[in-house]
């Protein structure tokens, strides 16, 4: 004989149904995955930005003892640069609260330096502080941490909320493959008779189920994973297409690790249909003869 | 036919079949089999009557480890099966072959495939056992129907398929449930000289649940009534009033 017929015969109707809500949960907890991922990379690149920048605000000083002030920063350990900024440069940072029209001349501004320091020098701002308070300077260095930190707790509840969706999208998809075992062992109870009586063994009979419910979970996985690929890509043209413009948002890609948990999205499936379907039927078939 | 591979009769316990003080109820019913003793030795040939809906099946179904009694312990080859692990179960089950009445053949599969079950669960290879397969169904005079689902095949048909399903891994126990009752007088006298030489050269022991007092005639063994859930020995036919055959079985076989 070519080929053995499987043992249980296949139900086309009640599999297209459970290979479209595991697929759909799979496209969905790929999404949350990638999700949880990107996390990572719009931390590193919104906080990149401020990494090392400070900006240095003196009080009380005329132009002249502010570009005393600014050489005095730059000679300090692990400056790499620094820029005393100008009327004009100060203008264009206040227009979001002050319009386009400029300031008036009368209004004290304090003069502004922006630093570029070593990012792996620690303790920089501390450092400048000291330096600028021993000469006498009435300042304050703002090493832009405040902001930095929240931008890494919003990403961190970010992050924990996608995992936990992934959490659940996988542990609904194992309780609906769990629930249509124990259905399908139901239904083939004249077989699961039949077997028992020919002498199979709880695990020959389960592994029958296995194998099914292992293909089921990774062709529907697949087509989750594919699904997540199609709405990532497009996603990322929209925001290619539309962006560029804020400057907030972080730039969107599909890197290698992307892939990998696109490609893991099947296998993880179809790894935990083949297990809820052997636990369901290992435990349903105790209470058969 | 190759020679049986399962695991043989116990040698030191000579009695196939054993049922202490055996009761069985469903659910909240009266008890469908009550107080039954049986002791059926190894290479017996025994049948079973009854009227209908006397519990000749259910007593069937606890020999073949359908069931579990309610009260008294079935013994198999020595063995109390009342606290067998799930896969001694399994194991003891291969060695009991079973034709039911309703035959219970699987749909989706060929008339080929349905007898080599018992085959494919152990894990044989269709290449080992492809030509008893087929000696066998063309001994049941199905030897062209191999590809035949079962809803084309007549009841006939199909309770010869369920027959050779039985007997494929030569049985140390043969239990058939009203095994000549959809084929014709001359196909039943065949397959009752199949169990016969089942029960003559290898020793199964056979237990026949049958109307067919005809059948039962015929072969002359022991027989056992069912009568609202007990068992008595029937000395109307098979024995004499000592309980002696009078016809040797294996002779029928002959």
């Amino acid at each position: 004989m070519a080929r053995e017929t499987p043992l249980l015969p296949v139900e086309d109707a009640r599999e297209a149904a459970l290979f479209f809500v595991v697929a759909a949960l799979c496209f969905l907890a790929a999404l949350a995955a990638l999700s949880a991922k990107s996390t990572y990379g719009a931390a590193r690149a919104w906080t990149a930005e401020v990494e090392g920048e400070l900006t240095v605000t003196l009080q009380d000083v005329d132009r002249r003892a502010a570009e005393d002030a600014r050489k005095l920063i730059e000679k300090t350990d692990g400056v790499t640069s620094a820029h005393l900024l100008s009327k004009e440069e100060i203008d264009e940072l206040l227009e979001p609260n002050f319009g386009n029209r400029g300031l008036p001349d009368s209004l004290p501004l304090p003069q502004l330096v922006a630093v570029t320091a070593d990012p792996g020098v620690a303790d920089m701002g501390p450092a400048l502080q000291r330096v600028l308070t021993e000469a006498g300077y009435d300042s304050a260095v703002d090493e832009h941490a405040d902001w930095a930190g929240d931008v890494r707790r919003v990403l961190a509840i970010t992050r924990l909320i996608a995992l936990t969706a992934v959490a659940l999208l996988a542990s609904t998809a194992v309780a609906v493959i769990a629930f249509a075992t124990h259905a399908a062992l139901l239904a083939r109870r004249d077989i699961v008779d039949v077997l028992h009586l020919s002498g199979a063994r709880d695990r020959f009979i389960a592994s029958l189920f296995e194998r099914r419910f292992w293909v089921l979970g990774l062709r529907a996985g697949a087509v989750g994973a594919l699904l997540a690929l199609g709405a990532a890509a497009a996603a990322i043209f929209a925001a290619k297409a539309h962006g560029g413009h804020a400057g907030l948002l972080p730039e969107l890609s599909l890197d290698y690790l992307d892939l990998v948990v696109l490609v893991l999205t099947p296998v993880i499936a179809g790894l935990a249909a083949r297990i809820a379907a052997r636990v369901t039927v290992i435990r349903a078939l105790k209470s058969m003869m | 036919m190759e020679p049986m591979t399962l695991s043989r009769l116990d040698p030191f316990d000579d009695i196939a079949v054993r049922l202490d003080n055996v009761s069985l109820r469903y659910d909240t019913s009266d008890d469908v089999l009550s107080g039954i003793d049986l002791s059926l030795k190894q290479g017996s040939f025994t049948f079973l009557t009854g009227a209908s809906g006397a519990g000749k099946s259910s007593l069937l179904k606890l020999l073949y480890l359908a069931l579990k009694p309610t009260r008294g312990e079935v013994s198999l080859f020595g063995r109390p099966t009342g606290r067998l692990a799930r896969d001694q179960l399994s194991a003891m089950r291969r060695r009991v072959g079973v034709v039911f009445q309703e035959f219970r053949l699987l749909e989706h599969l060929s008339a080929y495939e349905n007898v080599a079950l018992p085959l494919r669960v152990v894990g044989r290879k269709d290449s080992d056992y492809r030509g008893d397969v087929e000696e066998l169904l063309a001994w049941v005079g199905l030897g062209k129907r191999l590809h035949a689902k079962p809803p084309t095949l007549s009841g006939g048909e199909q309770q010869r398929v369920a027959i050779a399903r039985a007997v494929v891994t030569q049985p140390d126990i043969l239990i058939a449930d009203e095994p000549t009752g959809n084929v014709d007088p001359e196909m039943g006298s065949r397959l009752m000289r199949l169990f016969l030489e089942l029960n003559k050269r290898r020793g199964t022991t056979v237990i026949i649940a049958t109307h067919d007092l005809g059948l039962v005639r015929q072969v002359e063994a022991p027989v056992y009534r069912l009568n609202n859930g007990l068992l008595v020995r029937d000395v109307e036919f098979g024995e004499d009033s000592a309980g002696r055959r009078r016809t040797d079985p294996a002779k029928a076989a002959d």
